[in-house]
């Protein structure tokens, strides 16, 4: 075969600010086979999406074409852990496109991704290498949760050594 | 201005009959990442993987790239792919590789269709991709399940609760730990519930109960673990509604899917049970609280609140801010609060349980006491010693 692609696709995930308490998340997606775009309205501080749309410009399947309308059932989630589980619960059976549930899922993890960047930036720059472990162990310590999440906060890590969880329950 | 953007670009070339290059590449504002893999057309097996970073957060992050060799082998279309990503390479690896991984394995699928299409079209010249899809898809067409919405707020009244101080030095009732995972009836647990049970009972818990996501246990088989540990076990069931996890207490109905709150309200009211909201603030503390402005008052507005009885406000899996901050909103709204450790692993459990004043021994005697609302969370592994035995 050639270097002619046989399949292109390209994702845009943007959060805007609409106002003090209101983030818009959109997800763009076009490819060879699918031209779509869902958006998320969020209120803050609860996280909650107060208004989701979507709209399928260009699809070959059926249920894709008619699936968008399917996304207002998730208005009223809140955007946290534990969400994913509830909007494929909620829309993943009826709506029967993937892709629409996926792009509301990326929508999602935008907005937690504005924040975990924002709190990046206003973190204080490590000057060494130390700094910058000392900051990410301390991450670990105050958020249990993250422990064995990932491979740098696995076992083994030096961002988590000599880290017990004991002392955290 | 956006606050955060994240772009994906993926190209897919065919590199033979049987094989597709995928080449995917992820830049957002926090992380860049590459990712070639390669995968077969005819399994859609995931042959080869390399990825790379290009910028990343943490100064371990790199230790993500070996990891993620555990994906070749891995089937695109095999049951629950999505979930194996997530688990094996979201976890044990990074959750933007999982996330991009995804997006190569996924745009192979189209690929491969494409290149199914292809050959098909050498034998039948006049075959658009659209009829083509339509013959491969037509007996696959997902049934539509509706689920009934409910009215909204008619919701039942239930009978007031109301809190009670408990005197710690009172002579002790019965401790019990009112969350907990056992596997494999939580998947997501790793302790078999024999296991469970001993170590329940050798840290010195007075009893537990099974709440496993979504699942009903069966009255015999939990009478037999009884008899068998000499020991209170007691069924519960934690159950994912539109507005978050639920502990229930008192029914014994098997339910699936998400279900809306107001309509367990009406299960549980019609069974007699109770339910608890359990960790209600998980993980809404991991960005700063100050930046979101969620203040108490704020939270106890949410309308989830006025159908649950209880809120578990110690909880062994969220952080010790999120507890302090589900109490406060307990306290703000006068409803009873419990403990569990939501235990998913052998040294969690017990870590925080449930104080009752009064003996409970099944599970009628459960649903009577936490009606009650005399009962207080404790952080049962910290301070058993500090307890009267
Ligand atoms: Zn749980």
């Amino acid at each position: 075969m050639d270097n002619i692609l046989s399949f292109l696709r390209n994702r845009c995930t943007s959060v805007e600010e609409i106002d003090e308490h209101t983030l818009k998340s959109t997800c763009r997606l076009q490819d060879t086979l699918m031209d779509a775009v869902v958006e998320i309205t969020v209120r803050l501080p609860d996280l909650e999406i107060t208004d989701v749309k979507g709209e399928v410009y260009q699809s070959c399947r059926k249920e894709c074409r008619e699936s968008a309308d399917y996304l207002r059932k998730i208005t009223g989630v809140r955007i946290g852990p534990g969400m994913l589980k509830i909007i494929k619960g909620l829309i993943g059976e009826i709506s029967g496109c993937k892709q629409l549930v996926f792009m509301v899922e990326e929508c999602c993890h935008g907005v937690i991704l504005s924040f975990t960047k924002e709190s990046l930036v206003d973190a204080p720059r490590p000057r060494d290498i130390e700094e910058a472990k000392e900051f990410y162990a301390e991450m670990v310590r105050e958020n249990v949760r993250l422990y064995n999440r990932c491979a740098a906060f696995a076992p083994g890590s030096s961002l988590v050594e000599g880290f017990d969880l004991q002392e955290n329950s | 201005m956006h606050k955060y953007s994240r772009n994906k670009l993926i190209s897919v070339r065919r590199e033979d009959k049987n094989t597709l290059i995928v080449h995917g590449v992820l830049d957002d504002d926090i992380y860049g990442i590459e990712q070639n893999v390669r995968i077969s057309i005819p399994d859609l097996e995931v042959l080869e993987i390399n990825g790379k970073w290009n910028r990343w957060t943490t100064p371990e992050c790199p230790r993500a790239i070996p990891v993620l060799q555990e994906a070749v082998g891995f089937r695109i279309e095999e049951e629950g792919f999505s979930g194996k990503v997530h688990k094996i390479i979201g976890r044990k690896a990074c959750r933007h590789h999982a996330n991009l991984l995804l997006e190569c394995c996924y745009s192979a699928k189209e690929a491969a269709l494409i290149a199914k299409w292809e050959d098909k079209k050498a034998e039948n010249k006049g075959l658009t991709f659209k009829d083509f899809i339509n013959g491969e898809t037509k007996n696959t067409a997902p049934a539509l399940v509706e689920r009934p919405v409910s009215a909204g707020r008619d919701f039942v009244q239930r009978d007031e609760v109301k809190k009670k101080s408990f005197n710690k030095n009172e002579e002790r009732g019965t401790i019990i730990d009112l969350h907990m995972h056992s596997s494999p009836a939580s998947p997501c647990s790793s302790v078999p519930v024999d296991q469970l049970i001993y170590d329940a009972k050798s840290i010195g818990l007075d009893g537990i109960c099974l709440t496993d996501h979504n699942y009903v246990w069966d009255k015999d088989v939990v009478d037999e673990l009884r008899q068998k540990h000499e020991f209170i076990i007691l069924r519960g069931n934690e159950i994912t509604t539109n507005q978050g996890d639920m502990l229930v207490f008192g029914l014994y109905k098997d339910i699936q899917g998400i279900i809306r709150l107001e309509d367990l309200r009406k299960e549980v009211d019609k069974a007699g049970g109770f339910i608890i909201v359990a960790h209600p603030f998980r993980g809404f503390l991991v960005f700063n609280v100050g930046e979101l402005g969620l203040t108490p008052e704020k939270a106890m507005e949410r309308p989830l609140f006025k159908y649950v009885d209880a809120v578990e406000v110690l909880n062994g899996k969220v952080t010790e801010k999120e507890n302090s901050f589900a109490l406060k909103v307990a306290e703000g709204l006068g409803l009873p609060v419990t403990g569990g450790s939501d235990a998913h692993e052998v040294s969690e459990v017990g870590t925080y349980a449930t104080m009752f004043p009064v003996s409970v021994k099944d599970e009628n005697d459960l649903i009577n006491a936490l009606k009650t609302g005399n009962y207080s969370p404790i952080a049962f592994k910290k301070e058993r010693e500090k307890i009267k035995r």
